[in-house]
């Protein structure tokens, strides 16, 4: 099962911003993970902030692991966010893996 | 009794070791104050910023303040400002111009103290200074492929580095003892030299009480723990712990930094007793003059606003495997 999560909602104008708005976003996307679905996260029309992709998806890789990112799809990303997402992703999971307890 | 407190000629970015020391003197005052504005020629986002948090502290202590002396264009303006709120005028130069309406007036002094008004404000600030460049119509038919406006493109960057400056003023310093620190800011567009400017305040814990314990801070100095800050992920919050549910990345303030520094623009940064300035210019503030805070000057160049590119602006992150993402 594959959820969609449309980002509009938690952006001001065209760009989602802070990690307070993020937060809820998350705990919706959680649910969705726990009950073993896919979250397809659609960017359309929207920015984030690194802030904002952090407390979404860095969080997420923090507290479950990069294999997290399996069930997660990003659609409709413009360049920038791709940026943004493919920098978060990648200092997260090594975060991650440096930990000496990540196992 | 009242003090009199003699306000500089400049009220700005350029001069903030300046405004600092005068801010101190507001802070530290326990009688009505004057202020004695008759040197006064030119007040910036910054300045402002630093001023409306001071006099906020003055009128906590139930103290009086008066203007004494100001003149004409500087007054008008700092009154457009929303910045002489409850002081009192005297002997001042009478204000001909009519005040602005409030489509335009988002661009005032604005205290913000709550998170959850963050994006709000974040949006309305960044939407009424791109409003003024001249030329710039935000009706305008947005650009096929990509769905966006040239307005929007505008408003991303400044929009961005709000949120990132006011979230961080509302939750890292109200760390401690600053549990009621609140985050000033204002803004303008200078239509000559086609630079906007922001100025982003609050009286928190500042710099160095956040990162005190952090490894990087090897020297316990208001100049050290900016120069810390602002190294990509540096956090006082990096990490998880077990019953954590709030967590940073420590690239807020960095990514901000470098928008303004791509845009061909420049940053102040103002805590303790310490400035750091990207054009060179870092060190210690007046003898005796301290910001219990942070304070933030951003400066971006109007024509290169729209072309920021996030790919050259993120830090690298050096010897990690690309991590396979679903994008569709
Ligand atoms: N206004 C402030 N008052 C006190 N400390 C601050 C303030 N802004 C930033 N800091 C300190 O500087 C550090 C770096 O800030 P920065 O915005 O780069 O990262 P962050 O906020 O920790 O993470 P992120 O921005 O990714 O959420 C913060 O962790 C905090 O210790
Ligand atoms: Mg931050």
């Amino acid at each position: 099962m594959r959820t969609q999560l449309p980002l509009t909602s938690y952006a001001k104008g065209h760009l989602a911003g802070t990690r307070a708005a993020a937060a809820p976003l998350r705990l919706r996307a959680e649910e969705i993970l726990s009950s073993g679905g896919d979250v397809v996260l659609n960017f359309r029309g929207v920015e984030a902030t690194q802030s904002f992709i952090d407390e979404l998806i860095g969080y997420l890789i923090l507290s479950q692991g990069p294999s997290v990112l399996e069930r997660i799809v990003f659609r409709h990303c413009s360049e920038n966010l791709r940026a943004i997402i493919e920098y978060v992703a990648a200092d997260r999971c090594d975060q991650y893996l440096k930990r000496p307890t990540h196992h | 009794m009242a003090i009199t407190i003699i306000l500089p000629k400049y009220f700005s970015a350029t001069s903030a070791g300046n405004a600092v020391r005068v801010c101190k003197k507001i802070l530290d005052a326990e009688e009505d104050i004057t202020l004695d504005a008759s040197n006064l020629v030119y007040a910036d986002p910054l300045g402002i910023t630093l001023l409306g948090a001071a006099l906020h502290d003055a009128f906590s202590w139930n103290l009086r303040v008066r203007i004494s002396g100001l003149g004409e264009d500087v007054g008008g303006y700092l009154q457009r400002m929303d910045v002489f709120h409850g002081v009192d005028f005297v002997k001042c130069e009478p204000v001909k111009k009519r005040r602005r309406n409030r489509g335009d007036s988002l661009v005032e002094l604005t205290r913000v103290d709550e998170v959850s008004d963050v994006d709000e404000t974040a949006h309305r600030l960044a939407v009424a200074i791109v409003g003024r460049f001249p030329g710039i119509d935000p009706d305008e038919p947005p650009d096929e492929m990509s769905g966006y406006t040239v307005f929007d493109r505008l408003v991303e960057p400044i929009q961005y580095s709000l949120c990132e400056l006011l979230e961080n003023a509302l939750t890292h310093a109200r760390r401690g003892s600053h549990g009621s620190a609140f985050v000033w800011v204002a803004g303008q567009y200078y239509r000559s030299s086609k630079i906007v400017r922001l100025g982003v305040t609050d009286n928190g814990c500042g710099f160095l009480a956040s990162l005190k314990g952090h490894p990087e801070l090897r020297r316990k100095r208001h100049l050290d723990a900016i120069l810390t800050a602002l190294k990509p992920r540096v956090s006082c919050n990096r990490d998880l712990g077990i019953h954590d549910d709030s967590v940073n990345q420590g690239v807020g303030l960095t990514t901000v930094m470098r928008i303004a520094k791509h845009t061909g623009g420049r940053a102040v940064i103002l805590s303790g007793n310490a400035l750091h300035d990207t054009d060179g210019r870092s060190g210690s503030t007046p003898a005796g003059s301290i910001w219990q805070g942070v304070a933030v000057a951003l400066e971006f160049r109007r024509d290169q606003l729209a072309r920021t590119n996030f790919r050259e602006l993120l830090p690298l992150v050096e010897g990690i495997p690309r991590i396979p993402l679903r994008f569709e």
